[in-house]
């Protein structure tokens, strides 16, 4: 089969890679649908008339594409049986509506006379579906429309003029109205990436480094990173592997631009001759059109930086429960408790549980909270019960912070760590630390005097008295007692490290690819958890126990449960690393953050996406929801924290002070305050309950997800302690309020 | 800086750190360019010896440019895999994301996967001896107070005396077979508390072959309280082994 152009061979090996048609869940463009027919555009025709089920326009089109190929290579036997078997007219034929979308090639100028408007605001509209496929031209240069259809980057035109057409838009745009300006402005970086990828796709080099050269410098600083990556890309080879690239390739790029700066940009590229940058713009850019206002600058730099641009509107519409669950009653024994409570009259005291540490005593459901089986849990053991009693004991005696009353903060240090720190967690009740390192060990310390203790082994067990009342301390063997317990079994450094909630197993995460779950009874692994291939940035346990959550270099985070070997949910969509992973205290929800600079929502119980959160310029390391649900902190290498409102998926407030990573960050145990901890050895803590407070969400802002961020973040910085060149990777709130945080001297 | 001998090395260094320069990383220890130095040598080399046997193979007298390339596609598809592409985590992810979440078995106790999925099985198994057995003078062992038979874990009373050949179950043979030696608890008894030694925990060791030649020896001991030396699931998966090899 003869290759018509150059592209057609190259996109043959793209197609061996892929394993099947994909037809519905996932971004799907035109090339895509191109390049599940080009297996046999020339022999089996059977395999392209069975993809018309549908009769979709962009089908229709690929369709009479085969089939002019088809009778161009005088194959005129598969031509009839092609156009028998998908039905089409016999006009069709000479009807080509094969540029409604598909990039023309160069030289196909006359493309633009007939093409009709309807079809091409069909391609960019919301609700993008059937604009009838125009038959727009029967233009005799027929030859490029199959390779057309079927590559994602076939010639725009000559390389040379590349550089013609860019500086022409910016022409354009700088004389635009200035409120246009800002939004028009959004186009460069998505068109650039583009044009200098397919310049380097079609092996044009030299052009590519031009092209390269000259415009660069114009894209917005916070694309610097990325635009160093592919100033190292030149050849077609460099892309291959580079699965990041190729995700950026294929799914489209998202912009919020108002209706009339849109029609602005459609009318001056339409005028031109030759718009191959409006061709461009329509293959990989979706425009989110809406009406109102256009934004200003300030607003779209906070939204934008994310590899894929900023989040649909329908993006962020999935209803999100949000409330917590309503805690189990629990009698409490109030043989010691506080005085007031017994001074309640005459009342027989079990009948008195706690009020306001358990949640609301209310019977009525909150509507943003999810039922109570919505996902199973594990039900409550007796210990549980026990430690729950405990956290309402503490919780009585908890400090209450504001901005008059800042927490203490307690460091701890690890110092001589020659293996290299790398991950840190705290038991809830702050009774015992682990360490992740980098020469693959996990070690436990014990924080309060208690030290840390194995079980004993099964003939000795057999020995105790099982009905004694303290049989939970005879089952613990003395002879083993230490302060501290190493824990070998990873192959690689350990990044991720949790404590389950009822203190008897850790997690830990490592670069060799698996999540080992660890017994804090015996100090021995108890299972290797492999699915990931790739290194695991990060694991975290439920805040019910049972399941927990990893997320690693292969793109993706999964849901496992201790008792199955393989995950229960894959959440798949991100397209760079996950790096950080975390659950909603109603552990119906998860979020992950990634090198994509953007954070998602997953739904455990549908594995769905429900709130995508723009804004960072730099891979998100941490991630923290408020102790009530509603909101979501996040902190990433650019140094700043961004606050999100779940329910309504917008930024309600951006807090700039840290110069460095931010690598912790947690609310105290009331959602008063926020603590950061970031490389620049400082903890910062700011007034999340201000900043939560003036929180006016209207309908616009709802509707359009346009966001009035005030810059207030020195006000809302309640204070900044540094460390001795100890940067800090952890932080947590005891039980009663107090700061812990927990580092590894840098010396 | 620990510095390669040779002056064309000053410039590979410099490229080194050019490429870092211009990667845009600024903060690295030095050892880092040692390490790229090396790396680079090795992959390189690796390539072009590939290249040359992909060229011999293809009988061309000269490695060329394809040679090179196609060695560059198959390290790059062994060594340095990526991850999956996109629509394929997408449909997997789909599929896994379909089947409803599994309920929760109350009263459960630990909740592990089966036991073929865990780390907690031993990771050493016995070796089973064979049935039929033959005994020459010569494997004898004059030990006293040792007596050879069946790995056993019901050893009835410590056998004083010759080994004999007749012993109830099976008899042992020359060729590197396994012999039971059962010492009386009486060397344990400081140790021992129980006073039932029907259900004896049986703790199997390998002592040194080099004593008695190439014969592998298996000591069976009647303790019942053992030290923390093996713990109690070690213990079981013995017996059953024990019970296996009879």
């Amino acid at each position: 089969m003869a290759a018509v152009q150059g592209g057609m061979v190259d996109e043959k090996e793209e197609v061996d890679i892929k394993t099947e048609p994909q037809s519905d869940g996932f971004v799907n463009t035109n090339a895509t649908d191109g390049r599940q027919l080009s297996p046999s555009p020339g022999s089996s025709s059977s395999a392209g008339s069975s993809k018309t089920a549908a009769g979709a326009p962009e089908d229709q089109q690929t369709l009479l594409a085969v089939l002019q190929f088809l009778r161009k290579n005088k194959l005129t036997e598969s031509v009839e049986i092609l156009r028998r078997e998908a039905g089409l007219p016999e006009d069709a034929l000479d009807s080509k509506g094969v540029d409604c979308g598909a990039p023309g090639s160069g030289g196909s100028a006359g493309g633009v006379d007939g093409l009709d408007a309807g079809s091409l605001l069909s391609r960019v509209t919301v609700s993008s579906s059937a604009g009838t496929p125009a038959p727009t031209k029967a233009v005799a240069d027929d030859q490029p429309d199959v390779s057309v259809v079927l590559s994602a980057y076939s010639q725009q035109g000559d390389p040379a003029l590349y550089k013609v057409y860019y500086s022409d838009l910016k022409k354009f745009i700088e004389s635009v109205l200035d409120c246009h300006r800002a939004e028009l402005s959004q186009v460069f970086y998505p068109l650039f990436v583009h044009m200098y990828l397919e310049l380097v796709y079609n092996n044009h080099e030299s052009e590519a480094k031009a092209f390269f050269q000259k415009f660069s410098g114009d894209q917005e600083c916070y694309y610097e990173d990325d635009l160093r990556v592919l100033s190292s890309l030149t050849k077609k080879e460099h892309m291959r592997g580079n699965e990041t690239l190729l995700d950026f390739r294929t799914s489209k790029f998202v912009l919020r631009i108002s209706r009339d700066s849109y029609q602005l940009l459609k009318r001056h590229l339409q005028e031109r001759q030759n718009n191959q940058i409006w061709n461009i713009i329509q293959e990989h850019l979706y425009i989110d059109i809406f009406d109102g206002m256009p934004r200003s600058k300030s607003q779209i730099d906070a939204m934008s930086g994310s590899l894929a641009g900023e989040a649909k509107r329908e993006a962020n519409k999935a209803k999100v429960y949000y409330g917590l669950l309503k805690e189990p009653e629990i009698e409490l024994p109030l043989d010691d408790e506080d005085e007031e409570a017994e001074n309640e009259e005459g009342k027989p005291k079990k009948k008195k549980p706690k009020k306001d540490s358990m949640g609301s005593k209310s019977k009525k459901q909150d509507p943003n909270a999810p039922s109570q089986n919505r996902i199973p849990l594990p039900e409550l053991k007796d210990s549980d019960k026990l430690d729950k009693i405990m956290y309402m004991k503490e919780a009585t005696k908890r400090i209450r912070l504001g901005p008059e009353n800042l927490p203490s903060i307690c460091f701890y240090t690890f110092l001589n760590a020659y293996q290299g720190l790398t991950a840190v967690d705290f038991t809830d009740d702050s009774s015992l630390i682990a360490g992740g390192f980098a020469d693959s060990t996990v070690r436990v310390w014990s924080v309060t005097p208690k030290k840390l203790r194995k079980v004993k082994s099964a003939a000795d067990l057999n020995l105790i008295d099982k009905e004694s009342d303290d049989v939970l301390e005879r089952i613990m063997d003395e002879k083993t007692a230490s302060e501290s317990k190493v824990l070998y079994g990873h192959s690689g450094p350990v990044y991720g490290i949790s404590f389950s909630p009822d203190r008897n197993y850790l997690l830990s995460s490592s670069e060799d690819g698996t999540v080992r779950l660890w017994s804090l009874l015996t100090f021995t692994c108890l299972v290797g958890y492999k699915g990931h291939n790739y290194p695991v940035w990060d694991t975290q346990f439920s805040p019910y126990g049972y399941y927990f959550v990893s997320g690693g270099h292969d793109r993706v985070a999964r849901l496992w449960a201790t008792d199955h070997y393989q995950p229960l949910r894959i959440f798949a969509g991100h397209l760079a690393d996950v790096t950080c992973t975390r659950f909603h205290p109603n552990s119906n929800y998860v979020a992950t953050g990634s090198s994509d600079r953007t954070i998602r929502l997953w739904d455990v119980l549908t594995g769905n996406c429900v709130r995508i959160f723009t804004g960072h310029k730099g891979p998100i390391h941490t991630l923290a929801f408020s102790p009530n649900g509603k909101f979501l902190a996040s902190g990433a290498t650019d140094g700043r924290v961004l606050l999100w409102d779940i329910g309504h998926g917008l930024m309600v407030s951006e807090l700039k002070g840290h110069t460095d990573t931010i690598y912790a960050l947690r609310f105290s145990r009331d959602g008063e305050i926020l603590a950061s901890g970031s490389m620049d050895n400082t903890v910062r803590l700011w007034n999340a309950a201000k900043a939560f407070d003036d929180l006016e969400t209207d309908d616009f802002t709802a509707a359009t997800g346009h966001i009035h961020l005030q810059d207030n973040s020195p006000e809302l910085l309640l204070g900044t302690y540094m460390s001795k060149s100890t940067p800090v990777i952890h932080l947590h709130f005891t039980r009663r309020n107090l700061l812990l945080a927990a580092g590894s001297y840098a010396a | 800086m620990n510095v390669f001998h040779g002056a064309v090395l000053g410039t590979v260094l410099q490229v080194m750190i050019q490429i870092l320069k211009d990667m845009g990383i600024t903060e690295y220890e030095p050892r880092v360019i040692n390490q790229m130095l090396e790396f680079t040598y090795r992959y390189v080399t690796t390539i072009i010896e590939d290249a040359k046997i992909y060229a011999t193979h293809a009988k061309k007298s000269t490695v060329d440019a394809d040679d090179i390339k196609l060695a560059i596609q198959c390290r790059m598809d062994q060594s340095f895999t990526s991850p999956p592409p996109r629509d394929f985590l997408l449909e997997v992810a789909r599929q896994k994301n379909q089947t409803p979440l599994p309920l929760i078995k109350p009263y459960c106790g630990p909740r592990l996967p089966p036991d073929r999925y865990c780390l907690t099985a031993p990771n050493y198994r016995l070796k089973s001896i064979q049935k039929k057995v033959s005994v020459s003078s010569a494997g004898r062992i004059s030990v006293p107070r040792l007596s050879v038979g069946a790995v056993s874990s019901r050893p009835t009373t410590p056998t004083l005396g010759t080994p004999s050949a007749a012993k109830a179950g099976a008899p042992v043979s020359l060729t590197g077979q396994r012999f039971t030696v059962q010492i009386p608890p009486s060397s344990q008894t400081t140790v021992s508390k129980s006073t039932t030694p029907s259900t004896p925990a049986v703790s199997n060791v390998l002592i040194n072959p080099s004593l008695i030649g190439s014969k592998n020896i298996l000591i069976t001991t009647n303790m019942v309280s053992q030290s923390a030396a093996t713990d109690s699931l070690k213990r079981k998966h013995e017996d059953d082994d024990d019970y296996d090899a009879l």
